[in-house]
Formats: C-alpha cells, sequence, structure tokens
C-alpha cells in the first residue's frame, strides 16, 4: 500500500495562530485564568467568565476580591499567594460560591508560571466536578439501598469504601482492619478472591450475628481512576433462602415419603383383599379336600378289596383296577395341590440345616424320578441353620423338582438325551438361595409371564396351582420366587428367603 | 405267623369305615367299628383294643380328643389316625399324647397293612 503524506506545514502555520488557540482555551470545560504578581486578572478563559458570570473585558485588571465573598477571596489569595511565593503546585477541591449564588464544588489547582523575561504569573485551573460528586454521590446512596454488603478494596489492603450492611457484618468494627478481616474469611472459601473475578456460596461465622451462608462476588481487580487497581465485593446473605431451600427439600422428601406410604398403603389394601380371599379359598378348599378325600379313601380300599377277592380267578380286571388306584392318585394329588395354594396358615419356622433336611427329601423324591434323570445335588450352606417350615418347604422343593422332571419328559418336547436337575443352595446377602434347574426345553418368553397366575396351565392334568404354591411358599417366608428359562437350554428356579424372618426370631 | 388283633376303626365316614375293617377281617384280625369320638372311647373301655385307627375331624367328639381321653384311663393305647387335610394344632396335640404317627386319606394302604402287620409280629 502507498500512503501519501500531505505536507503539514500549513496546519503548523495554523496552530501557531494564537487567536486559534485562544479559541482552543474557551471551548475547555475547565476554567483556566492567568494572574500577574498582584494577583490581577491578565487572562480568562470561557470557561472563567462563567464561574465569575461577568466577561473577560470586565475580569482584566481586576481580582478574586471584587467578586467573590470576602471570606472566599481571602482564602484565595492566601494559597495564590503561598503557591507565588514557594513555587509549590497546590491542588485542592472546595466549594465555592460566586456573588450571583450560585455554588459548585471546584477541583482547582494553582502553579507558578516564570516567562522569559522572569516575569511571575499564576496559573490558576479549576474543573466544576460537582456532576462528578453528585454521581458518586447517587452511588454511595444506592448501596444503601440495596440489601447487599458492598465493600470497594484496594489492592494494598485498604478500603475505599463500604456500605452499611458490610459494617454489620464487622460487629462495630469499622476500622480498616475490622472490614479487612471479612474479606479474608471469604478468601479462605475460594482460591484466588479477591483479585480474580468469581462468585461462590459459603459459611462465615461472624460476631454478633452467628453463622451466615453467603453468596460473594468479586469484580477482580479493576482499574480505577489513576491510583491503582480495586475489586469490589458484593456479598448476599442467603442463609433464609437456604433455610427456605431445606425446609423446600424436606417438603419434597416428606411428599415422596407420602406418595411411597399412599403407594405401600394401596398394596397393602390389595394384599389384604387378597388375604380375604385366600382365606375364603383356604377355608373351602380344606372342606372339600376333607370331604373328598373320605370317598377317596373307600374307594382306594373298595379297589383294593376287589383285587385282593378277585386275585387268581383269572378275570383280567387288573387295568381297570390300576385305573382306579390311577384316578384316586391323581385325585389325590390335585386336592395336595390346592391345599398347598391355597394355605394361609401361619409358618411352622425352626432354624435346622437345610442342606442336610434338603438331601433327605432330595433322596426321598429322587424315588420316583424316572431312572434315567440325573439329579445333582450341590450344596454351598456348609452347615449354616435357616428358618423354615419344613412340610411347606418341602412342597415347594418337591413342586420344583417334579415340574423340572415333567418337562424333561414333555413327548412334545425333543427328546432329551441327558435329562439333568440341578439343586443347589448359597448364601448371599443374608439371604439363603434354594435353586432347581433343568437342562429341559425350556419356557417359551409368552408362557413365562404367565406362570404365576393361578390355574395357568400347559399340561392336559395340570392344575395350574403348583409355580402359585412355591411362590406363595416363598413369600410366606418372606422371600421371593424368581424364575429364568432360555428355551432350549432349560429353565431356573430360584426361592430366595431371609436368614432371619421375624418369625425365625420369635422361635429363636 | 402274625397274631390276631382286635383293631377299632373310628370314621364317622361309614363307607370308609367299613371298607377299612372288611380289609383287616380279611386278614383274620377282630374290628370294631365306631363312628364318633363318643363311640370310640366306649369301645376303647368295653373292650380289649389292641390298635386303633381313628379319624381326627367327627361329630360329637373330635378323634384327638377321645384319643387323649383313652390315654388317661389307658396309658397303654396304641393309636394311628387317619386325616383328609392336615389339622396341624390337633395332630401335633395327638402326636405330643403319644399317637402312634398320622396317615393322610386317602391312605396308603401298603402302609397301612405294614402297621397292623408289625403290631401282630
Amino acid at each position: 500500500m502507498h500512503i501519501q503524506k500531505k505536507p503539514l506545514a500549513d496546519s503548523h502555520q495554523r496552530l501557531s495562530d494564537p487567536n486559534l488557540l485562544l479559541g482552543i482555551l474557551d471551548n475547555l470545560p475547565t476554567s483556566i485564568v492567568i494572574k500577574n504578581s498582584d494577583l490581577e486578572f491578565v487572562y480568562s478563559n470561557q470557561a472563567h467568565c462563567e464561574i465569575i458570570g461577568k466577561s473577560e473585558a470586565e475580569l482584566l485588571g481586576a481580582s478574586d476580591k471584587d467578586f467573590w465573598e470576602p471570606e472566599q477571596a481571602r482564602k484565595f489569595l492566601e494559597n495564590d499567594n503561598q503557591v507565588l511565593q514557594q513555587g509549590i503546585g497546590f491542588e485542592t477541591e472546595e466549594m465555592a460560591t460566586n456573588d450571583a449564588g450560585l455554588s459548585r464544588l471546584l477541583l482547582t489547582k494553582k502553579t507558578r508560571l516564570t516567562n522569559a523575561d522572569g516575569q511571575i504569573y499564576l496559573l490558576v485551573t479549576n474543573t466544576d466536578i460537582s456532576a462528578l460528586r453528585k454521581r458518586e454521590d447517587q452511588y454511595r446512596a444506592l448501596t444503601e439501598t440495596i440489601p447487599v454488603a458492598v465493600v470497594q478494596l484496594e489492592e494494598d489492603g485498604t478500603i475505599a469504601f463500604s456500605n452499611h450492611l458490610f459494617n454489620a457484618y464487622c460487629s462495630g468494627d469499622v476500622s480498616n482492619e475490622g472490614r479487612a478481616s471479612i474479606v479474608r474469611l471469604l478468601a479462605q472459601a475460594h482460591d484466588g478472591f479477591p483479585g480474580i473475578a468469581c462468585k461462590f456460596e459459603t459459611d462465615i461465622v461472624v460476631a454478633g450475628l452467628g453463622r451466615r451462608s453467603v453468596f460473594a462476588i468479586s469484580s477482580g481487580w479493576l482499574n480505577m481512576g489513576s491510583s491503582g487497581r480495586s475489586a469490589i465485593i458484593s456479598i448476599i446473605d442467603i442463609s433464609e433462602m437456604m433455610e427456605l431451600r431445606r425446609i423446600n427439600e424436606e417438603v419434597s422428601r416428606l411428599n415422596s415419603e407420602l406418595a411411597e406410604n399412599i403407594a405401600k398403603l394401596a398394596t397393602a389394601q390389595d394384599e389384604l383383599l387378597k388375604k380375604g380371599r385366600m382365606e375364603q379359598l383356604g377355608q373351602l378348599t380344606a372342606t372339600v379336600a376333607h370331604e373328598l378325600r373320605n370317598p377317596l379313601g373307600s374307594v382306594r380300599t373298595s379297589a383294593f378289596l376287589i383285587e385282593r377277592k378277585l386275585k387268581d380267578k383269572g378275570l383280567g380286571v387288573e387295568s381297570q383296577l390300576e385305573r382306579i388306584n390311577k384316578g384316586v392318585t391323581r385325585c389325590d394329588n390335585i386336592i395336595t395341590q390346592l391345599l398347598d395354594f391355597s394355605r394361609t396358615k401361619q409358618l411352622y419356622c425352626q432354624p435346622a440345616d437345610l442342606d442336610a433336611w434338603l438331601t433327605e427329601v432330595v433322596e426321598e423324591e429322587a424315588k420316583r424320578l424316572p431312572e434315567n434323570l440325573v439329579l445333582d445335588l450341590r450344596l454351598g450352606l456348609s452347615g449354616t441353620f435357616a428358618p423354615f417350615d419344613p412340610s411347606r418347604l418341602q412342597r415347594a422343593v418337591i413342586n420344583m423338582i417334579s415340574n423340572a422332571a415333567e418337562a424333561m419328559s414333555d413327548p412334545k418336547a425333543p427328546a432329551n438325551a441327558e435329562p439333568r436337575i440341578t439343586i443347589s443352595t448359597y448364601l448371599k446377602d443374608e439371604h439363603v438361595s434354594l435353586r432347581v434347574a433343568d437342562n429341559g426345553p425350556g419356557i417359551p418368553a409368552d408362557v413365562l409371564d404367565k406362570v404365576r397366575e393361578p390355574l395357568f396351565t400347559t399340561k392336559s392334568f395340570g392344575t395350574g396351582l403348583g409355580i402359585p404354591a412355591i411362590e406363595q411358599i416363598a413369600m410366606q417366608h418372606g422371600g421371593r420366587l424368581d424364575i429364568a428359562s432360555e428355551p432350549g437350554k432349560g429353565t431356573v428356579f430360584t426361592m430366595w428367603f431371609p436368614l432371619k424372618s421375624p418369625q425365625a426370631e420369635k422361635v429363636a | 405267623m402274625s397274631r390276631q388283633l382286635n383293631i377299632l376303626v373310628v370314621d364317622d365316614d361309614a363307607a370308609n369305615a367299613e371298607s377299612l375293617a372288611e380289609l383287616f377281617q380279611m386278614d383274620d384280625h377282630k374290628v370294631i367299628v365306631a363312628y364318633d369320638g363318643v363311640q370310640a372311647i366306649e369301645a376303647f373301655s368295653l373292650n380289649k383294643v389292641d390298635i386303633g385307627f381313628f379319624d381326627v375331624m367327627m361329630p360329637n367328639k373330635n378323634g384327638v380328643d377321645s384319643f387323649m381321653e383313652i390315654k388317661a384311663l389307658n396309658p397303654d393305647a396304641r393309636v394311628y389316625f387317619m386325616t383328609g387335610y392336615s389339622a396341624d394344632d390337633l395332630l401335633e396335640k395327638a402326636v405330643a399324647g403319644g399317637a402312634l404317627g398320622v396317615f393322610s386319606k386317602p391312605v396308603d394302604l401298603s402302609k397301612l397293612l405294614q402297621a397292623v402287620e408289625s403290631e401282630a409280629a
């Protein structure tokens, strides 16, 4: 790029024009006046004329005492003489009232000038800082009306300003040190405070106020005016807010607790209803069981008598008698399942060696199972005593084993070359797990969803009460039943019940 | 050879009581049949009973209560119970009071006959 330079000669010439310089001085907002050694005005710019309220022509040759109140004029002249004699610059802020009664806050600077001839003059400049001061006063007044403690801290540690709310934190000690100590308290809670711009929450303990939760904000070091850097720090007391927040949290906690309790109540009500129905069913089943088992007994005995009487007579009724016997046994099994499911009576729990007991039950049950079926017993409780009702748990174990055995001999399923039932126990989290796993055809997902429902069955001769009874027994022991199945791989029934049931403690 | 026994069968279900009676008679035992608890006590007091088979739930007096009365007069009384469903409290009382055992109905006859046989041996 090519920059074309304009010759400056022309503008130099114009700037050296005295009229132009005077014009500039007249347009400054600062009043400039030059006095001779007799302190008579020899020059006054426009701003100075306005302060006095006279034209320059009226001012020249006159002095301060012609325009200011005598006391004011005397002070001015005294300062003027001091500067003229000593040659040391003078600077002050003062309120000046002219003879028209107009007061202004003036920042006054006085300097001694000496010209080439050795003539002495006094240069006086006055800047009207009334507007500036007014604004500053407004800001300070503002800080007194907000619910925020405000402090201005200089980088050298001095406090330039603090409002009343901030001073309240100092418990009466509003010395620089007293106020700075609050800033140091806050600095402990946040790295870099107050030098960097930041905001944070903390607790401070203040004499007279106790522990307060506060939200502190710092502007960080800022250049303010010409004299070094300062930080504006605000402190908002959020103790009440925190208390409200705590109360709010407590209320929502109680609310969710309430909702939880309502849900529990609804569940309890459901259970109560169900229990009521189960009790009715239990009574009905007990009566029906009694009423049916008596005739079943006489049918069985009569069949037995017929068998004996016709023995060796070659009448060929053996298969018919066999059918009668099987029918009786099946009816009896159905009644047993109904009783198992509907039984609501309290358990008779006694702590006992579950593994030892289970071994006996499984050995007894094994006699009823097909010969090719492998029963694998893996005991993991190492003699741990667990509270359980032997007759009830036996029903559950037998149900689980016979379910597994039936699943594996299901003629609809592909034949299983190595049918195996694995029965295992182990301890986990103060709970006993009793697990019966088979390698049968498994249960399809849609069926698995329903197997816990009473009266649901896929068997042509089932009651649909076997699995509900297992679950019922697990729940009566304070536990639960898990059923997992993978079609083609097998099914796992897991009963969980606590090592310590409330009932067991009572018994112990 | 086993000896002949005096067997008391107590059951309010007549078909049950009588078919069992016939079964025992077939093995040449003497059988007395009672149809409630009161009759059972009477039968025990009037006869020398070697072994009894008692139903539990019966009119007039249940099997367990009548057994307890019999036991009080005749501490050596030997009685089995037969029940259609587990009346736990009553059966516990019976077993604690010296009953020999409990058969659940419909009774497994081979086990029942085993019990009689061992009594007769």
